[in-house]
């Protein structure tokens, strides 16, 4: 009896020290632990300023699906002048802004699991520059064929995550929520 | 119907609950050509095959995925090029009830469930001080006994659809503290574990202590889920 009383009052410590780590979730080791939010995925993006920045021309990748020095890399004023081909520049302040905030939330600092994948991935070598050119993000994507995204007129690109994610925008990869334009029965049943 | 009988039925239920999704399987069309884990999953093989100039000498195995397919899929588009029509907006698209990932994830949250269950069930055994004639041992038939053996199934099942489904998110070339390697490691362990504890048990005519390492199977279970949660 005592031996059972002793597990209830674990479960209720468990279940107290749960409720309070909310607040803290992120934070630390046992605010991870201890918080029961789903954190499979990517954090999405909270800053307003670069959804704002990053989403005007493109989808606002979440800054936990590349490293940290992935971004000081990417989010520099030269490196903004030819962003992909394209001038992005930026002004001082926005600047700072929008990759402090990038830094602050990349992978490597990020207890999400995928970001965490990511992390682990890249923790060696040199800085990617292209998420879709991570391993971990072509791995995911290898058996799906060319049909249905670069010649697929409503993808065109593995670069346009939204286009076939759903809930890219909350930061969800999950295979269930994936939606490939034009090819609405393509079987995500038995995927991740 | 008994308490237990209804427990039985209820962990009976989970399992069956999860079936529909490995039912399905029989809407996937599948090829008996099989090159590669994931193509079995997707069933894709066709149309790669489709994008090579030689099909007859087609060898995916010699292939690296990456240099066949995405550099194709992973080709710049130009900033506002994507396509903007998708056949389905994403307010219209409704995920499916069940998939092989749900059928692991509820497989795994029933387990440490049950062993929970199990551990609050479990009678009181041994004697210390002024023992008289003790009755003997049941190995079965008792609520604990059988939902340690309904734990112990789940746990199976867990790790069953946890190598199916989720088989080509493991490289041996990933880092040992991989996310997704920590979970499988440290999941079958646990679903080691709580078998071992229930055989050791099951087999056992005299008090036996096996309650210590069924509680680890099911905590470093309940971590293993935590990793990936």
């Amino acid at each position: 009896m005592m031996q059972r009383k002793l597990k209830v009052a674990a479960l209720f410590a468990i279940a107290l020290l749960t409720s309070s780590a909310y607040a803290r979730a992120e934070e630390d080791f046992m605010g991870w632990l201890l918080n029961l939010e789903r954190q499979k995925n990517v954090k999405p993006v909270t800053g307003k300023q670069y959804q704002d920045e990053c989403g005007e021309c493109h989808f606002a990748y979440q800054p936990g699906l590349l490293p940290a020095r992935s971004w000081e890399a990417l989010l520099n004023a030269e490196a903004l002048r030819k962003h992909f081909g394209v001038n992005a520049e930026l002004d001082d302040d926005t600047l700072k802004i929008v990759r402090d905030y990038a830094v602050e939330n990349a992978a490597d600092k990020s207890w999400y699991k995928r970001s965490r994948k990511i992390a682990v991935a890249t923790a060696e070598g040199p800085a990617p520059l292209r998420i879709t050119e991570l391993l971990y993000i072509s791995r995911k994507h290898h058996d799906i064929p060319a049909k249905m995204i670069k010649d697929n007129k409503g993808v065109k690109s593995l670069s346009f995550c939204d286009k076939c994610h759903t809930q890219a925008a909350q930061g969800v990869y999950d295979a269930d929520t994936v939606d490939i334009p034009n090819y609405p029965d393509w079987d995500g049943w038995f995927n991740k | 119907m008994g308490w237990s009988s209804k427990v039985r039925d209820i962990a009976a239920g989970i399992c069956l609950a999860a079936l529909p999704g490995m039912a399905h399987a029989g809407d996937t069309a599948m090829n008996p050509e099989l090159p590669t884990a994931a193509s079995f999953y997707t069933g894709n093989f066709q149309s790669l095959k489709s994008r090579t100039s030689d099909s007859q000498s087609f060898d995916p195995l010699s292939l690296d995925p990456p240099a066949y397919l995405l550099a194709a899929n992973g080709a710049d588009a130009a900033p506002g090029q994507a396509g903007a029509t998708p056949a389905t907006s994403p307010a219209e698209f409704h995920q499916p009830w069940m998939s092989g990932s749900k059928a692991h994830q509820y497989l795994g949250l029933g387990t440490v469930v049950l062993a929970g269950l199990t551990a609050m069930a479990a009678p009181e055994e041994g004697c210390e001080t002024n023992c008289g004639v003790q009755p003997p041992r049941q190995t079965s038939g008792t609520t604990h006994t059988r939902l340690a053996r309904a734990t112990a199934a789940m746990a199976i099942a867990t790790v069953m659809t946890g190598l199916i489904f989720h088989w080509d998110d493991i490289y041996w070339e990933d880092p040992f503290t991989d996310p997704d390697k920590m979970h499988a490691r440290l999941a079958a362990a646990g679903a080691l574990m709580m078998l071992y504890a229930v055989n050791k048990s099951a087999k056992s005519t005299v008090p036996t202590s096996h309650a210590g390492i069924a509680e680890l199977g099911a905590a470093t279970m309940l971590v293993a889920i935590k990793l990936t949660w």
